[in-house]
């Protein structure tokens, strides 16, 4: 991190309006991203949308989920390179950081497969609905928290 | 009462003083404002991709606009609830702040779009829907949404960025010194 500190790239990343542009792409970002999840999300708990309807929204949100997913992540690179060190050593980005991973690799992996079945039940539909949403909000609630922490925590 | 006044009285409440000094209340509110912005924001993102008939194609508008329409109206409430709090506790900043007045513009403005587009687009669905594509109206009202979406979650953003000047903030306590 001390050496990347040094890079061009750093100084380059210290212009004023640099933070301000990647926080406002990577807040719409994750509206859309987290939003078209929580759509399917919805779904599965039966809220106001139709359980069948599931298997048909993830289809139709999927490739909008993952585009902009692909812009959060790298205007949340351009924040976190701003200031390595003290993301690193703050706790809720650590938080942040370990619910994301959590949140993908569950949303492409057990969260997509019960969507996709059929034959799911009702609970363990909705059980998955309900971590889904919990994961990700935790990830914008521990994401928000960074700026609210003292430094050095 | 003048805006200025109002905005001072506000800030003054016993409430919003409570408000703005806890180090909980603050990002407590603002994180369910950020919740309610993602769950809010793909739900107007797949009402316009629809509309502009981009996705979704299985499902007909009138679907997609009326289950969606619970959803939307319980995530705004929330949204608009607790950026009244964010707002109300800090009146006295927030009524010097550009980015405030153009975020409260983008709103007034979404508004008028949705009184516009009321009769031709989201009460007249099932007739779109008898369109073979979306016709011209409803791709004007989807485009108009999202770019207006899009404008209020960054000047909310941005609101953050802007520091009253000192001068301004003396005048607000009443204060004669001026800055050095």
């Amino acid at each position: 991190m001390l050496f990347f500190e040094t890079t061009p790239l750093a100084a380059a990343l210290d212009a004023e309006w640099v933070f301000p542009t990647a926080e406002c792409f990577h807040i719409v970002g994750f509206g859309i991203a987290i939003g078209t999840i929580a759509l399917v999300d919805l779904s599965l708990l039966g809220a106001g949308l139709q359980r069948k309807a599931a298997a048909r929204l993830l289809k139709a949100t999927e490739p909008w989920t993952l585009i902009a997913l692909a812009v959060v992540l790298l205007a949340g690179m351009v924040l976190f390179l701003t200031d390595p060190r003290e993301y690193f050593l703050n706790l809720p980005f650590r938080f942040k950081i370990v619910c994301l991973l959590l949140a993908i690799i569950f949303n492409y992996t057990i969260h997509r497969r019960v969507v996709l079945s059929e034959r799911a039940p009702a609970a363990v539909s909705g059980l998955v609905g309900a971590v889904s949403l919990m994961l990700w909000s935790a990830v914008v609630v521990g994401g928000l928290f960074i700026a609210f922490f003292p430094k050095g925590f | 009462m003048s805006l200025t006044s109002f905005a001072r009285w506000l800030a003054g409440r016993e409430w919003a003083q409570d408000f703005a000094a806890s180090s909980y209340f603050y990002p407590i509110v603002l994180g369910t404002h950020l919740v309610c912005i993602a769950v809010f924001g793909g739900m107007i993102l797949m009402t316009n991709l629809r509309l502009l008939g981009w996705s979704l194609r299985s499902e007909s508008i009138s679907d997609v606009v009326a289950r969606l329409r619970i959803w939307k109206r319980i995530g705004f409430t929330v949204m608009i609830s607790c950026g009244l709090l964010l707002a109300g506790s800090e009146a006295d900043k927030y009524y010097n702040n550009p980015f405030f007045w153009i975020k409260m513009t983008l709103l007034a403005l979404i508004g008028v779009h949705g009184l516009v587009f009321r009769r031709s687009v989201y009460r007249n669905t099932a007739e779109l829907d008898r369109a073979p594509s979306p016709p011209r109206q409803a791709r004007l009202a989807a485009s108009l949404s999202l770019i207006l979406w899009i404008g209020v979650v960054c000047f909310g953003r941005l609101i953050g960025y802007y520091e009253t000047p000192l001068l301004l903030l003396n005048a607000a306590a009443g204060s004669s010194l001026t800055p050095r």
